[in-house]
């Protein structure tokens, strides 16, 4: 809403310009709401040679004190209405910055809004920020104080064993090999054994084959 | 499966400030060692120590949590197996003495009724930087009928007197009975709340 006016005044600000390229004439062809003292001036000068022009007659004389004096009226008018418009766009320049301050505040503090009292806020680029749960640190904890229990049990195992106190376990793969160095032996010293093992063995392969 | 190398299991529970020494506490009465650097326990560990009384090989399973606030919710969950527990004060910090109320509403809260308690002053061995006097605490203690020792796990005093004061206190209430199985296998956590891996 406030925008389309204000580009007309800039507009009207650079025609001002222009105006000032165009000469002492020139300024009589300004609008009155554009003119400066400068523009008045502009204005005496013009007037003032025409004036010249017209010769010495007294009439002149007396009509060149009343247009100088409309003149010195006009240019103060001029003055003042410029130093009013320099107060307006001072005032408006402070209010448009104030209006962009509140509107950047507002937009860097609605998140805050959000935030009720018992809130946090995290910055995503801190490496040491949080970022487990409760739960996952709970889990965590309760698979390390187990297998560090188990750790415990296996160990004491381990000493017991190494210490003699359980003797190792007869598991089936080492009584085969003990039966085994057993007949070995037996069937190196004892004949009648030999061929007793003989005649059972050729009777399994028998059987096998 | 080996043959049980122990007659009971005992568990018992350290609790106090962060900072008051619970962990060195522990780890004198189970290395036999000091260290004086400090690192905060996170949320909840646990040291397994044997010891005999009355003719009887005990394994204490004790678990030392955090102090820290943070981890209170974890480390309540374990107060419920607890057959012990070790209320820990440090004597040059008044705060930690002031919160021992705390922590004995936290046991009345969320651990068994017959648990044993027992207060324990930590840092007696600065005596320099002593605030708390021996006198409060003993006070306290017979307040809430519960036994009450300074200890120093730097200068190795009353650490070992503690920990074999609380089990044979709890020894003195457990029913003479052979142990099952449940109660002597440590790796199923038996009564210890949150230990559901195993349990369930």
């Amino acid at each position: 809403m406030e925008e389309p006016p204000l580009r007309e005044e800039e507009e009207e600000e650079e025609e001002e310009e222009e105006g000032d390229e165009a000469g002492p004439e020139g300024a009589l062809g300004k609008s009155p709401f554009q003119l400066t003292a400068e523009d008045v001036y502009d204005i005496s000068y013009v007037m003032g040679r025409e004036l010249m022009a017209l010769g010495s007659d007294p009439r002149v004389t007396q009509l060149q004190f009343k247009i100088v004096r409309v003149l010195e009226m006009l240019e103060t008018l001029v003055n003042e209405g410029s130093l009013t418009a320099e107060e307006l766009r001072m005032e408006r320049d402070n209010l448009r910055k104030e209006v962009e301050g509140l509107r950047r505040g507002a937009s860097a503090a609605s998140p805050e809004v959000s935030l009720g009292p018992d809130k946090m806020v995290v910055d995503l680029t801190d490496p040491n920020r949080p970022r487990f749960t409760l739960q996952e640190l709970r889990d965590v904890l309760q698979e390390r104080n187990k297998l560090k229990s188990q750790l415990l049990v296996v160990q004491e195992e381990l000493q017991s064993y190494k210490s003699g106190l359980i003797p190792p376990r007869e598991g089936p793969g080492r009584r085969e090999k003990d039966v085994l160095v057993a007949r070995t032996s037996n069937a190196s010293s004892d004949k009648e054994e030999k061929t007793i093992i003989r005649k059972l063995f050729s009777f399994r392969s028998g059987k096998q084959t | 499966m080996a043959k049980k190398t122990y007659d009971l299991l005992f568990k018992l529970l350290l609790i106090g400030d962060s900072g008051v020494g619970k962990t060195c506490v522990l780890f004198r009465f189970s290395d036999d060692a000091f260290n004086t650097t400090f690192i905060s326990t996170i949320g909840i560990d646990f040291k397994i120590k044997t010891v005999e009384l009355q003719g009887k090989k005990i394994k204490l399973q004790i678990w030392d949590t955090a102090g820290q606030e943070r981890f209170h919710t974890i480390t309540t969950s374990y107060y419920r197996g607890a057959m012990g527990i070790m209320l820990v004060y440090d004597i040059t910090n008044g705060k930690s003495f002031e919160n021992i109320s705390k922590w004995l509403r936290n046991i009345d809260e969320h651990a068994n009724e017959d648990v044993e308690r027992m207060l324990l002053g930590n840092k007696c061995d600065m005596d320099d930087k002593r605030v708390v006097p021996k006198g409060k605490g003993e006070q306290i203690a017979r307040e809430h009928g519960i036994r009450f020792f300074e200890t120093s796990a730097k200068a190795n005093i009353n650490i070992e007197k503690a920990f074999l004061t609380l089990a044979e206190d709890i020894l003195r209430k457990t029913p003479v009975k052979e142990p099952n199985s449940e109660n002597v296998d440590i790796s199923s956590g038996g009564g210890v709340t949150g230990w559901k891996s195993k349990c369930c």
